[in-house]
């Protein structure tokens, strides 16, 4: 490639890879892969709860349609709807010999080959947000350090779903951080003026300025606001106190 | 994407949920991750420093300190000009390049420092500071794990402030970060103690602290500990 064209691309390289291109789908269809490589099973898919409630595949290992459609089946019954539904882990579900539990799911997941299910939440903050759906062609039960693996795992997967969620709020929350250190700043500095203007000390000087809000019906920033540019004097925020 | 970088940060993020404060955490996988002495989050906005939502040592917060007073330094250049800022050497060739804070960031132990700024989309919010204590450079790996580790830091902070009641900050921030409400404080005695307004106060202090080669944080304690008076 000529120098200047070499030049070019070296820089819009540059450029895209600062550019956030966080794609939750392709890390998600990633880890999904990364659950049949380690927990020995045949097929996994990540499922989350829409706005609406009901139980939606985000990514999957295979995209064979017929495992993609198993794993949709699963809104209506199955073994992720029962592990989103209690908060629990739902493991080594024998489909073949589940006696009428899933009576619509368990033989379409027999007839599509395979033999055992298991579902691991997803679990944010005591919330179940979805579940990790695993599946195997032959009788599989998980070793005790598979599920842990499994639930680690999950925990992965719940972490990039809340990186997600960030995105597209990035300005607003960014702009809520900046507007809340501003305001604390301010009543920092007012605990200062008060601290030194009384003799309190700095958590006194703080409850006084959140008693006269309290009492005076202000915002504790407005207050703090009015001792900085001096429209409130301590005194009359904390008349008992010595003035220097 | 690179997504099979992301999933390795992510799945040490993971594996770090244990005890201790969020912040604390996070700052523990940025150093880990990118094999650092230490690492730090600086929050910015405009071209001023905000805060501190972690430091992994001593060393790393000094560092923050410098760059908050003197307004220069890896985190400021990473921030300001949007790129990544990679200073190998510091005590070396880099000696030059930040006049104030080189020499006292070589002196508590930075061999080597690396700034990247962290932005979700096109939000910016600071710059990831980190250090080693020897001279040397980033290799290719660890320069593309600091461009998505950036990205990921960045998202994290940001969800901290996500379940905040209106105008406060996020629980975890609020009880996990320094955001050096003592230099506040002591903007405010000394606004008081001298009459004039806490900007004009906080540059008294500054000029204090540069000319007793003090870090800033240490010259507020003085103040609101009533062990320093201004004048």
């Amino acid at each position: 490639m000529p120098n200047e064209a070499l030049l070019v691309h070296t820089l819009v390289k540059l450029a895209e890879s600062l550019v956030d291109d966080f794609d939750v789908v392709e890390l998600l269809s990633l880890l999904a892969d990364r659950c049949v490589d380690v927990l020995g099973v045949s097929a996994a898919g990540v499922m989350l709860v829409a706005p609406e409630g009901d139980l939606r595949v985000i990514a999957s290992s295979s995209e064979a349609m017929r495992v993609v459609e198993l794993f949709e089946l699963q809104a209506d019954e199955g073994p992720c709807l029962d592990c989103f539904a209690s908060g629990e882990a739902v493991l080594n579900q024998d489909l073949t010999t589940v006696d009428g539990r899933w009576a619509r799911f368990a033989p379409v997941a027999v007839d599509a080959g395979f033999r055992a299910a298991h579902a691991l939440p997803m679990r944010l903050r005591g919330s179940v947000i979805g579940a990790l759906n695993l599946f195997s062609r032959d009788e599989c039960v998980l070793s005790a350090e598979n599920v842990a693996a499994g639930q680690a795992l999950a925990a992965v997967a719940t972490i990039a779903i809340l990186q997600q969620r960030v995105v597209s709020e990035a300005r607003t929350l960014n702009d809520q951080l900046n507007t809340a250190l501003t305001s604390r700043v301010v009543i920092e500095q007012a605990k200062g003026v008060m601290a030194e203007r009384t003799g309190l000390s700095m958590p006194a000087a703080f409850e006084a300025m959140r008693k006269y809000a309290r009492d005076n019906n202000l915002r504790l920033a407005d207050v703090a606001g009015h001792v900085i540019d001096k429209t409130l004097a301590p005194g009359v925020i904390n008349p008992a106190a010595h003035l220097s | 994407m690179p997504a099979a970088r992301l999933l390795r940060i992510l799945t040490r993020l993971e594996n770090e949920d244990g005890a201790g404060p969020a912040p604390a955490r996070l700052c523990a996988v940025c150093a880990d991750v990118m094999a650092m002495t230490g690492a730090g989050i600086m929050l910015m906005s405009g071209d001023v420093a905000r805060g501190s939502v972690c430091s992994s040592n001593r060393v790393s917060a000094l560092m923050e300190d410098l760059q908050y007073t003197l307004g220069e330094g890896p985190c400021v250049d990473a921030y300001g000009q949007d790129r990544p800022v990679l200073e190998p050497d510091l005590a070396g060739a880099g000696g030059s390049r930040w006049v104030a804070f080189s020499p006292p960031a070589v002196a508590a132990g930075a061999g080597a420092v690396f700034g990247f700024p962290m932005r979700v989309g096109a939000i910016r919010i600071g710059a990831l500071n980190m250090y080693r204590d020897h001279a040397g450079p980033l290799d290719d790996e660890q320069y593309a794990d600091g461009i998505v580790l950036a990205g990921v830091a960045a998202r994290a902070v940001l969800g901290m402030q996500a379940d905040a009641s209106p105008g406060m900050l996020g629980a975890e921030l609020e009880f996990g970060s320094d955001f050096r409400f003592v230099v506040h404080q002591a903007s405010g005695m000394v606004s008081a103690q001298l009459d004039v307004t806490v900007t004009e106060a906080l540059v008294r202090m500054r000029a204090f602290a540069f000319a007793n080669d003090r870090p800033l944080a240490t010259v507020a304690e003085d103040v609101v500990a009533r062990r320093l008076r201004f004048c």
